[in-house]
């Protein structure tokens, strides 16, 4: 099913839409009220040339007030955040910051997400970063790690312990 | 000697070594030295998707971090520079935010004031160094290769957060490669993305993005490919084989790191410079 077959079918929710708008305001100058639908976004969106993204859609549907249907919808974790379409939006709307906030509200809602975004985050909250020191291997075929390059030890959270209690505690509140 | 703290992030650090090295060797010959700081965590940028206070929260430590030490920082990775930039952004405009990030801060013993300056690496060259001293410290000019250049999404974009270069005309990075004797052309596909954010859940589609820009550049007869993010890198370079894969076609372009072209230039020991761990054929360049 797609989002548009959805649309005809679905309630508006006028809350939700709210408390989109409210945080789009407070990350940025962007309030999706001013979208006037030319579409210009979508024509340089780089997700939209290989997937079927459609930001102007988005935008179109978050007015509407149809928030349950995109948080659910798939095609809002195919952004490639390249910021094409906040550049280039005549009316300063930020559709990749709406999909970012789409995408929270599906992982706060607890919706099924991208395995891969799981992981990142079980390795952020235990070593503070995406991932740990990787083997690379030399053009002469020989496998070095950061240490054997003569590089420093790798800056990361001292006291680990600390840095997760923050972060789980930030990870419940909403902008 | 200008002093800068180097905020590593998370990529360049455990796997994009060649860029790390090349800053490393290259900078201190331009006068500008980096101090290591402990203690700072990914910048948040890949937590965007999933709770966008984290993010912030994760960039506002880092800055913190950065004041603790009074010193400035050099961001080389174009998502950190972003996600940090953003977050000065977010905690001026919004108290309430602001608020939030400082008690959690407190349970950490750090504190932001905002007065941390960011640099990207292309900025520090360009605007802080100066392409007239670059040239001055120059020992082994390039031969005139036809170059293409890469900034990469977040370097350029968005314009309302503040970027290090202009998002439409960008031409720092091409000043600077002229200085060395390269000849940098523009050509139609220089703003595209590199794929790598969709590598995490549609690697398919992000290796297309990678390869259909990449044979742009081969069939423009472009001789080298010159970046400055590490995930662009890691598509560009390290990934470049299985590009050519999704667009059936061999790929041949040499991608470097502009600090390793910039180490070749000022005469730094071409063994530090990390281009053993380059995947693309880069020996023709290193050759002539
Ligand atoms: S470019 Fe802006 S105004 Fe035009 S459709 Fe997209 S969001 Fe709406
Ligand atoms: S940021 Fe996302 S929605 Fe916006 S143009 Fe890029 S891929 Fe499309």
């Amino acid at each position: 099913m797609s989002i548009r077959d959805l649309t005809s079918m679905a309630e508006a929710q006028g809350l939700q839409r709210k408390e989109i708008n409210e945080r789009l305001k407070k990350l940025q100058n962007d309030v999706s009220d001013y979208c006037f639908q030319c579409a210009k976004c979508t024509s340089g969106c780089e997700a939209h040339k290989l997937l079927e993204l459609e930001p102007h859609k988005i935008v179109a549907l978050l007015k509407k007030g149809l928030i349950d249907e995109l948080v659910n919808a798939d095609i809002i974790w195919t952004c490639m955040s390249c910021l094409k379409c906040f550049e280039r939006c005549p009316q300063n709307v930020a559709p990749v910051e709406i999909l970012y906030a789409l995408k929270n509200l599906a992982v706060a809602n607890g919706k099924q997400i991208p395995g891969q975004y799981t992981a990142i985050l079980q390795s952020v909250l235990s070593l503070g970063l995406i991932q740990d020191i990787q083997t690379m291997t030399t053009k002469e075929n020989i496998t070095i790690k950061r240490d054997d390059l003569g590089l420093p030890p790798l800056s990361k959270p001292v006291d680990s312990a600390t840095f997760q209690t923050a972060i789980m505690k930030l990870a419940l509140e909403k902008i | 000697m200008k002093k800068y703290g180097l905020y590593p992030g998370c990529l360049m650090p455990t796997e994009q070594y060649s860029y790390e090295l090349s800053l490393r060797e290259t900078l201190p010959l331009l006068d500008v030295e980096l101090v290591d700081i402990p203690d700072f965590s990914c910048c948040g940028e890949p937590l965007k998707s999933v709770n966008k206070m984290m993010t912030i929260y994760l960039s506002a430590r880092n800055l913190a971090l950065a004041e603790k030490h009074h010193l400035d920082l050099l961001v080389p990775c174009p998502m950190c520079h972003l996600a940090l930039s953003e977050c000065k952004r977010i905690l001026t405009r919004n108290e309430e935010i602001h608020e939030k990030i400082t008690v959690t801060l407190e349970s950490e013993h750090l504190k932001y004031t905002g007065k941390t300056n960011l640099f990207h690496t292309v900025d520090l060259l360009h605007d802080v160094v100066g392409v007239d001293e670059i040239k001055k410290h120059i020992k082994t000019p390039f031969k005139e290769l036809k170059t293409a250049v890469h900034y990469g999404c977040h370097l350029l974009r968005p314009t309302d957060v503040g970027r290090p270069v202009n998002a439409e005309n960008p031409q720092k990075i091409e000043a600077i490669l002229k200085a060395i004797g390269l000849k940098p052309y523009d050509y139609a596909q220089k703003l595209d993305c590199c794929g790598a954010p969709l590598l995490v859940n549609h690697p398919e589609t992000s290796l297309t993005k990678t390869g259909q820009k990449l044979q742009a550049v081969q069939t423009q007869g472009f001789e080298l490919f010159v970046d400055v993010c590490p995930w662009c890198h890691k598509m560009f370079d390290s990934r470049q084989t299985k590009a050519g894969e999704t667009v059936a076609t061999k790929l041949q372009v040499p991608v470097v790191y502009l600090t390793q072209l910039l180490g070749v230039a000022l005469g730094a020991d071409i063994k530090k410079l990390g281009f053993n761990l380059n995947q693309s054929p880069i020996e023709k360049l290193l050759l002539e």
